[in-house]
């Protein structure tokens, strides 16, 4: 099945003057789509719909008071979508809806919409280094970073879920919709992704009580890690809140920079992720600080040496 | 016992929280909410994750969408505001650190000097 990954993750809030401050101030580009409706996207097109809590357009919520209502999936063409809904009505109610795309609940009641993708195809540099060894990325007199870098999100990369029971999400994504586990955090849950995306994960199970079912963080790609940086000390400075990060992830290894929000999950910056195909063998590791990163920084005031002594030079 | 100034009264909005760090560099604020004459502080702690994680999206956004509970805004825990009691999200069953406030004549709040120091539970 060519599932790409997630186009949109639909919310329903309950501060949504502030979730769209929010939005905007992380990077994202706001179009609205009705009288109550915006999505707010990456450079792709891919993103975050916010409504408030209340909005009848909405799915329905779950039984907890998670915020995420539905992850709209991008996929190659109408044949998949076809595919998908021909194995899906074998066991649950499927909704076709007037544009094409289907609707339906995954094993656990996650409402899920599967959509041709809307994407836009990025034609874009990466981020480009110089290393003694390896011939140079930059041209001469090519700047490798200035105050005015634009550090937007390009792309929405992954959603990370708590679940409480991986077995039947496992089963279901992997046996049910084609997606492949790429590595295991032992204690937490598997990485995976859909057979249309060679990024390492557009999805992240963690095992938790029912209690917790939802989101747990999304978030979106970033041009490379000094993009992540500029745009996390950027965000922090308007006064957001850091939750975890600059550092790197081992498995993915990708850059990572998680934020508080009033969507009541994270919003995370990411960068280089690893891409694998199906000669990949998934690892496994126990889950905690060890496995989770390569190292972890702190976000601190600018200062720079200088100054002399306290009090004034001696003598 | 030795106390930190942490702020006056009037710093907090009626019906608002703020929070406030006991020393420059310290690793945790303190949360005030001010509601009429009453004053509850608690550690900027979400009892989610070992060690606590700050709660609020933006600076001294502390509060729900309401303005009824105290909320972690990384994954949405809700707090009564008058125990630190989670009432729903993943803490479901634990409290948020309550800290005493003592107050002088004037209106200035102070707290215990080993708020400071909180986070040495950090690990
Ligand atoms: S860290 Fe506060 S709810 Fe998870
Ligand atoms: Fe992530």
């Amino acid at each position: 099945m060519r599932i790409i990954g997630p186009d949109y993750l639909v919310f329903g809030v309950d501060d949504l003057e502030g979730s769209r401050t929010y939005l905007q101030d992380f990077g994202l580009k706001p179009v609205q789509l009705d009288a109550t409706g915006w999505l707010y996207e990456a450079l792709d097109g891919t993103g975050v719909v916010i409504r408030h809590r209340d909005d009848p357009k909405l799915p329905p919520a779950l039984q907890t008071k998670n915020m995420l209502r539905q992850q709209v999936f991008g996929v190659e063409d109408a044949a998949t979508i076809d595919a998908i809904e021909a194995e899906m009505s074998r066991d649950r109610r499927v909704t076709r809806l007037a544009d094409g795309a289907i609707e339906f609940q995954d094993v656990l009641g996650f409402e899920l919409r599967f959509q041709v993708t809307r994407r836009r195809t990025l034609n874009m540099p990466a981020e480009k280094i110089n290393a003694p060894g390896a011939p140079a990325q930059r041209a001469p007199n090519e700047l490798g970073v200035t105050d005015d870098v634009p550090a937007l999100p390009r792309s929405l990369s992954h959603v990370v879920l708590f679940v409480p029971d991986i077995d039947k999400m496992v089963e279901f994504y992997t046996r049910r919709l084609g997606f492949v586990i790429t590595d295991i955090l032992t204690g937490a849950g598997p990485f995976l992704r859909p057979a249309a995306n060679d990024d390492h994960h557009t999805h992240f199970f963690i095992r938790t009580p029912a209690y917790m079912q939802g989101c747990e963080h999304l978030a979106f790609h970033m041009g490379g890690p000094t993009e992540l940086m500029v745009a996390g000390d950027r965000f922090t400075r308007k006064g957001y809140q850091s939750f975890w990060g600059p550092g790197r992830h081992k498995f993915g290894s990708n850059w990572f920079w998680y934020f508080n929000s009033p969507l009541g999950v994270h919003f995370e910056y990411d960068a280089d992720m690893d891409k694998h195909d199906d000669a990949w063998v998934a690892r496994e590791a126990p889950n905690g600080p060890e496995a989770s990163q390569v190292f972890l920084l702190q976000w601190r005031e600018k200062w720079a040496p200088g100054g002399g002594p306290e009090g004034g030079a001696k003598g | 016992m030795a106390s930190l100034p942490l702020c006056h009264r009037d710093d907090i909005p009626e019906g608002a929280a703020r929070g406030f760090l006991p020393l420059p560099d310290a690793p945790r604020r303190v949360i005030v909410v001010r509601r009429g004459t009453r004053l509850d502080a608690y550690m900027d702690a979400c009892p989610h994750y070992t060690g606590g994680t700050p709660m609020a999206w933006r600076r001294d956004a502390y509060l729900n969408g309401e303005g009824t509970h105290l909320a972690c805004h990384a994954h949405g825990a809700l707090f009564d505001i008058d125990t630190g009691a989670c009432v729903s999200g993943p803490c479901l069953g634990r409290k948020l650190t309550r800290v005493a406030l003592t107050e002088d004549q004037a209106g200035y709040l102070s707290v215990p000097a080993h708020v400071a120091g909180r986070a040495a539970r950090e690990e």
